[in-house]
Parts: structure tokens; sequence; C-alpha cells
């Protein structure tokens, strides 16, 4: 007995793979959105909250890490529309421009928490005094995103090698790219809320 | 057979704008924390203003602006309403830990 398959159209008109990132982004944003949240009424809950961040260097080096992370999703939009373009090799080397900043970005808040870890800052050691639980969140917010960020160069190492030998293409490049643009934007809040709300 | 729609993206040029236009909006934030502001003023001025570079990003950058509107109307009201309901929850939550019974 043959039987014939009859797809219906996307209700989106865009690839299964993009809807699947939209709907994972939309997942990933309510989890940060939750320990954000957590984070907020935790600091009402503690009137002494500690406030350490100096103007130089936490906040100058945040403000390098923001911008070396939005020059990053300009470097992706260029890497998807050279590989929309059916520009290959332009397309490989954004994305390899990406890598490259989301790797500095990497370094920069490592050698931060190094910092802050050389001060006696830890997940419940509080070296000012305060509120203990001020290492837990700050730990824990800015940690869940630089996981993030770490996942997303090594994805982006992946889909760049796979563009390159055609085994993917320009629509794998734009999946990746949502996935990485959506990194981007909660870092919009993380520094906000956790570095400058939190200066001296 | 899968309906696919054509591709639309903005320029180049409008990609740089709209990335000048979030570092602008980093420098206000940081020019706004050492402003003074009360504690609740800056809190809802950087919540503002970052509303607006996620605004920003997810129409340009992640295209969602040149997407069909039953992506938008798919996805954003439902992370909306979760994020409210968050809003509503956690000071019950607080409210719980104050009427704890207090031990002998």
């Amino acid at each position: 007995m043959s039987h014939s398959v009859t797809m219906e159209g996307s209700p989106y008109g865009i690839q299964s793979k993009k809807l699947a990132i939209w709907l994972f982004i939309i997942a990933d944003a309510a989890t940060f959105g939750a320990i954000l949240f957590a984070y907020g009424y935790l600091r009402l809950a503690n009137p002494g909250w500690t406030k350490p961040f100096a103007f130089s260097p936490t906040i100058v080096n945040g403000m390098v890490m923001t911008v070396v992370l939005l020059t990053s999703s300009l470097t992706m939009v260029a890497a998807v529309a050279a590989a929309q373009a059916g520009r290959a090799s332009a397309g490989v080397r954004w994305l390899g421009a990406t890598m490259l900043l989301g790797l500095a970005f990497a370094a920069l808040h490592l050698r931060e928490w190094f910092a802050m870890i050389g001060e006696g800052w830890r997940l419940f050691q509080n070296p000012m005094g305060g509120s203990p639980l001020f290492g837990a969140t700050f730990f824990g917010i800015t940690g869940l995103h630089l996981l993030h960020v770490i996942c997303g160069v090594v994805v982006i190492g992946v889909i760049a090698l796979g563009f390159r030998r055609g085994r993917f293409d320009a629509g794998h490049v734009e999946t990746t790219a949502l996935y990485w643009h959506f990194v981007d934007l909660v870092w919009m809040f993380v520094f906000p809320l956790v570095y400058l709300m939190n200066v001296r | 057979m899968t309906a696919i729609a054509p591709h639309r993206a903005p320029t180049m040029k409008m990609y740089v704008v709209v990335w000048i236009g979030l570092i602008l909006i980093v420098g206000l934030e940081v020019f706004l924390t050492y402003e003074r502001l009360p504690a609740g003023t800056l809190l809802a001025c950087l919540l503002g203003l970052a509303l607006i570079e996620a605004g920003l990003g997810v129409m340009y950058f992640m295209h969602l602006k040149y997407e069909r509107p039953a992506l938008f109307w798919s996805l954003i009201p439902y992370l909306v309403f979760a994020l409210v309901m968050m809003d509503h929850f956690w000071p019950d939550a607080l409210r719980l830990m104050r009427q704890r019974m207090q031990g002998p």
C-alpha cells in the first residue's frame, strides 16, 4: 500500500531550524528573566547590599566588554549577509572575527573574575563584610552568561568549518547568528543591573 | 511543500546605525549611573534603556521586523506574560518567608 505525504506550508514562512532556535531563545530568555528577577528581589530583601564596583577598573572593563560583544553582533550580521550572498570565504572570515571577539569578551570576563577572586570574593564569601549573597548572584548570573558565550564560540567554530566544507548552508549561519545576538542582548540587561546598579 | 518567505534584511548601513545607537545607549547608561539618581529612578531608567536596546537588537540584528507578524505574535507575548508572572510571584515568596511560624 502506498500513501503520499502532503506537507503544510510553514505558518511563519521560515525554516524549521530557525523556528526551533527562536523557541529555544524564548525559553532561555525566561531563564535569564527568572535569575535576574531573583537577583532583584534578593537585593531588595538585603538593605545593606554591597556596592563594590569602582569606575576603574570594573565599569571601564564592563564598557569595553559591552562594545566588544556589540561589535561581534555586527561581524555576525556581516557573516550572515556574506553567506546569503554566496560569498562563502567572506562568510567564514566574518564568523572567525565573531569568534575572536567572543574569545576577547570571555578573556576580559575571566580576568575580572580572577581579580575579584584574588580580593577574596567567593560564591558565598563577601570580603567587604556585606551580604554573602552578592558573590552567589554575581558569579551565578555572569557565569551563566559566560557559559552561553563560550558555547556560542564553539558552535560558531563548528558551523564555520561545516560551512567552508559545504556541509552547512546560509540557513545554519543565520540560525547560529540568532543565538549569538540573543547572548549579546542578555548582556544588555546584565551590565546595567549587575554592574551599574552596584557602583560605589 | 514548505512555503519559505523570500528573505528580506536591513542593509549593512542600517546595521552600523543600529550598532552605533546601541553603543550610545550604553554610554548614556553609564552617564546616568554617575548622576547619583535615586535607586528606583536609576533602575527604571536603566531597565527602560535596556528594553530599547533589546528591541533594536531583536527587530534589526535578529530580523524579527522582517519576518511575518505571526512569528512576533507567537513568541513575544508569551515571554512578556511569563516575565510578568515572575514579577508577581517572586514577591509572594518573600511574603511567605515573613509568615513563617516562629520556632519555640
